[in-house]
């Protein structure tokens, strides 16, 4: 190792029961670099990241700050040695001003525990100018946008001192304007001497913003590149442990009739109207991606389209008939499949067991009925079949379903989903938190949907999934349908300008 | 792996019993008793004299209605606190409809009695379940309140309107006999055959069969009815089971007054099968102890039964101890809420350890998720 080691951590293995989370870790990270970690979800990056900051202790391995073998105990140790977590879910209070969020933890007092309040904004006043992060010390949290936000959170890293920034996915919560601004942000932590690690798990990012790039699989270190010469194929490859397919086919489809229709929606969430005058029509065999930074009245606008959220005024049409008033259950009936965005929210019963999940809204259907009971072997049946054809890995389907990993949860949903025969389908955030092989996996049974013939409306805040699946896209900003482009009309960086709503148009031109 | 479970689960009541009579042991030796003493008299003249066994099972007939009804409002994630008032216009109106119609059949009579007895539950439970489903009031306030309510019109029903006139001049404040033909049958007949005989062996009635019964068809159906499994899935995630087309508010309002009826039923114990009226001083407090007993069983019905035996034993011993070993009875009140906390507590480990065990198979079974499609060996070719 030489001097311009930050960190080196060598031989790093912790083990929970069951799993190896970290195997043998061995990582150097250089004073003034940014070091992205890609992996897939469980690969073990937030266990090395936990135990980088104290909050985890290693089975055995050995930790080194600046050439100086270590023992990080505690997230204070980390922060004594430089070493600083800018977390994924913000930790801020909205009412707090930006300068009292900075110095939450670690405030400034003077004699009887008096805030010295004027000190911390000038404080915070100067970090933002050092490293251009143009906040107002005494702006409230609250009326801050995501990226403001999180560059408090950066910044109350700074002030604690630290040397060594870790970012957790700190593009997930982002629009593309706002990561180019992060970005931009990060060059000058980097200029000024700062040395960072980045995790994510999206490539062309990993690749546009390090220097260097270490790929964790399965616990273990696959290796450490340069980003330069490196393309995001190979990346791809070395988290997966497969080639694997980045871009997927998608063939022209004719598109058919009109299968769900939303005319003038109007929905209410609480007081406010959540979902405003949104008119936008799905057909046979097209996939209708809708854009949209999250909050802005997707989640209600699927909620009133599947029947479990009423509508304020606007008329809901499936296959040209009126159902505006139907509930979920009738909704169902007519052929309406509806991954929701949240998979424990709306999706499983966690407790319940695999096969219990798996007829959660099919339970009432004849085909398991036998007078007031289940039909037990009939719905044995139908789940062997249903664990088959997709590749569902579960040990015991009697087993509760929080056992299995995101993938197969999700897994379970599109399976069950995907039964009887849906003409429309309705797929929230349908990959979100999946990896790699389980994202291609759902991504081609949409697909596939769509070229029998099924209508789709797809709703994500990932962009990319949103331009590579989509016929034809919506942009959401504040509740209304901002924007609507065909495929290929428009680029992430043009979609962008409309989620943050710094553009629109009349949508509706495409139908 | 899996009856290692099965015997933790079982092991966990077990152990909490042995922790709570740990902490007894501290309060009687405090006292100045020998602990060991006590609970060898309270074992042995609890469980080694019929009539103690007996007097356990007429004690645990309505604790296993009670039970019964409290887990089945836990099951759709409500509080019903409300069965104690329940049980006491439950006990009214069978009272009513046993004093009031003369000359009926038994076959008619009884089930008759015990149909008012329900509806009267029911009626009870109404006022609270609508304005939860309706207005979102909390039905922990608006049942404790009903509870005051039955409380007070119950007096005022008894002295007042329906007070046995026969009883004029004397202090009992009462109804009328109830018809014959409407009483719950003893089950002492059944058990002289066998040479059990004595008073407690006549209080068990036949209201102690339509208990387990009860928790045993209740049992059945959840695990295996469509309706059952929308109760469970609507316990398990409200929101999802919305999503899935099961109407929620519909499920909660069938379960609670399920519950509530069941709830209508406790005071038969007494009133039917013992009393033969309803008295101003007829036993309180069951509808709590309720609470108790579904906690224990973990709101399974089958549970209930040991659970509500439990109770009848340690209020058994309870004599017992009060009077050979001279131990205060309030000893014993205190080990029943000390063992009842201690399972509280065992459960929640147990059910962290479950939870663990079950990740950790789930992970050994299977290779985790989508990883397990990949080929090996092409694996390290990116390095």
């Amino acid at each position: 190792m030489d001097e311009n080691t930050f960190i080196e951590l060598k031989g790093i293995t912790k083990r929970f029961p069951g799993v190896t989370a970290n195997d043998r870790v061995d990582l150097a990270v250089r004073v003034g670099e940014i070091h992205a970690i890609v992996g897939e979800n469980g690969a073990g990056k937030s266990t090395l990241m936990r135990t980088l900051y104290g909050l985890y202790q290693p089975d055995s391995g050995t930790i080194s700050v600046r050439g100086r073998p270590v023992v990080i105990e505690s997230p204070r140790k980390a922060l004594d040695l430089g070493i600083g977590m800018v977390h994924q879910h913000f930790m801020l209070i909205p009412v707090f001003t930006v300068a009292e969020n900075v110095i939450l933890g670690s405030e400034p007092a003077a004699g009887l525990g008096r805030l010295r309040i004027r000190e911390a904004d000038r404080r915070v006043k100067e970090l933002s100018e050092q490293y251009g992060f143009a906040l107002d010390p005494s702006a409230k949290v609250g009326r801050l946008s995501v990226g403001e936000q999180q560059r408090v959170e950066i910044i109350k890293v700074l002030y604690r001192g630290a040397e060594l920034l870790i970012l957790d996915e700190p593009t997930a919560v982002l629009v593309p304007q706002e990561v180019e601004d992060l970005f931009g942000n990060l060059r000058r932590l980097r200029e000024q001497g700062k040395t960072i690690i980045f995790i994510s798990h999206k490539l062309d990012e990993v690749l546009e913003i390090s220097d260097r790039i270490t790929v964790l699989r399965r616990g273990q270190i696959v290796g450490t590149v340069d980003a330069a010469g490196t393309t995001k194929a190979q990346l791809a490859e070395m988290m997966v442990g497969r080639p694997v397919l980045l871009e997927l086919e998608h063939p022209p489809v004719p598109p058919g009739d009109v299968r769900l229709e939303a005319r003038h929606f109007t929905v209410e969430e609480g007081r406010r109207q959540a979902v405003r005058d949104v008119s936008l029509t799905v057909r046979s065999g097209e996939i209708y991606g809708i854009a949209g930074v999250e909050g802005n009245g997707q989640t209600e606008l699927v909620e009133a389209l599947v029947g479990l959220r009423p509508l304020k005024s606007g008329v809901l049409l499936i296959d040209g008939r009126d159902v505006t008033h139907a509930r979920a259950r009738a909704i169902r009936l007519m052929g309406v499949a509806h991954i929701p965005e949240d998979r424990h929210r709306r999706g499983l019963a966690l407790p319940m067991s695999g096969w219990e999940n798996m007829i959660l809204g099919h339970h009432y259907r004849q085909a398991f009925a036998a007078g007031a009971f289940l039909d037990q072997p009939s719905i044995d049946a139908f789940v062997a079949d249903r664990v088959r054809d997709y590749d569902i890995r579960v040990a015991d389907v009697a087993a509760p379903v929080l056992a299995l990993s995101g993938g197969n949860q999700q897994k379970v949903i599109v399976a069950r989903e995907f039964s009887f025969a849906p003409k429309i389908l309705v797929a929230a955030q349908p990959t979100r938190g999946l990896d790699i092989g389980a994202t291609e996996f759902v991504q081609r049974q949409v697909l596939e949907a769509r070229s029998n013939g099924m209508a789709v409306l797809l709703i994500s805040a990932w962009l990319e999934e949103v331009l590579s699946l989509s016929d034809r896209i919506g942009v959401m900003y504040g509740g209304e349908l901002v924007a609507e482009f065909r495929r290929g009309e428009a680029t992430a960086y043009e979609l962008g300008l409309y989620m943050t709503g710094a553009k629109r148009k009349e949508a509706g031109a495409t139908a | 792996m899996k009856a290692r479970l099965l015997l933790l689960q079982i092991a966990a009541p077990v152990v909490a019993i042995l922790f709570g009579m740990l902490i007894s042991s501290i309060i009687i030796l405090a006292i100045g008793r020998n602990p060991l003493e006590v609970f060898g008299i309270m074992v042995r003249f609890s469980l080694t004299r019929t009539d103690s066994l007996f007097s356990i099972l007429f004690k645990s007939t309505p604790l296993i209605l009670a039970g019964l009804a409290v887990a089945m409002s836990f099951r759709v994630n409500l509080f019903n606190i409300g069965v104690e008032g329940q049980y006491y216009i439950g006990a009214f109106f069978a009272a009513y409809v046993g004093f009031t119609l003369r000359g009926l059949p038994p076959l008619v009579h009884l089930p008759l009695a015990l149909a008012a007895a329900m509806i009267g539950g029911m009626l009870w439970g109404l006022l609270p379940i609508v304005l939860k489903l309706r207005r979102g009031a909390h039905e922990v306030i608006t049942t404790i309140m009903m509870n005051y309510i039955a409380s007070a019109l119950l007096l005022y029903l008894i002295a007042d309107i329906f007070r046995d006139p026969a009883q004029a001049g004397t202090p009992r404040v009462r109804t009328p006999d109830v018809a014959g033909a409407a009483r719950i049958p003893s089950l002492g007949p059944f058990f002289a055959q066998f040479g059990l005989t004595g008073s407690d062996v006549q209080k068990v009635n036949a209201l102690i069969i339509i208990g387990i019964v009860l928790a045993v068809v209740l049992a059945y159906a959840l695990a295996r009815t469509r309706f059952g499994y929308e109760v469970r899935a609507v316990a398990a995630n409200p929101l999802a089971a919305e999503a899935a087309g099961i109407p929620n508010a519909r499920v909660q309002f069938l379960v609670f007054m399920l519950s509530a009826g069941i709830a209508g039923l406790v005071g038969l114990n007494d009133i039917l099968g013992f009393f033969g009226y309803l008295d101003i001083d007829f036993p309180k407090g069951l509808g709590f102890l309720g609470i108790s007993i579904a906690l224990l069983a973990k709101n399974h019905p089958i549970g209930v039964i040991p659970a509500a035996l439990l109770l009848g034993f340690l209020d058994r011993g309870a004599q017992g101890v009060q009077f050979f070993a001279r131990v205060p009875k309030e000893t014993i009140v205190i080990m029943q809420a000390i063992i009842i906390l201690a399972i509280v507590v065992a459960y929640e480990l147990m059910t962290r350890y479950v939870r663990v065990q079950r990740k950790r198979e789930a992970q050994l079974g299977t290779p985790p998720g989508p990883q397990a499609a990949m080929q090996p060996g092409s694996a390290e070719a990116g390095s």
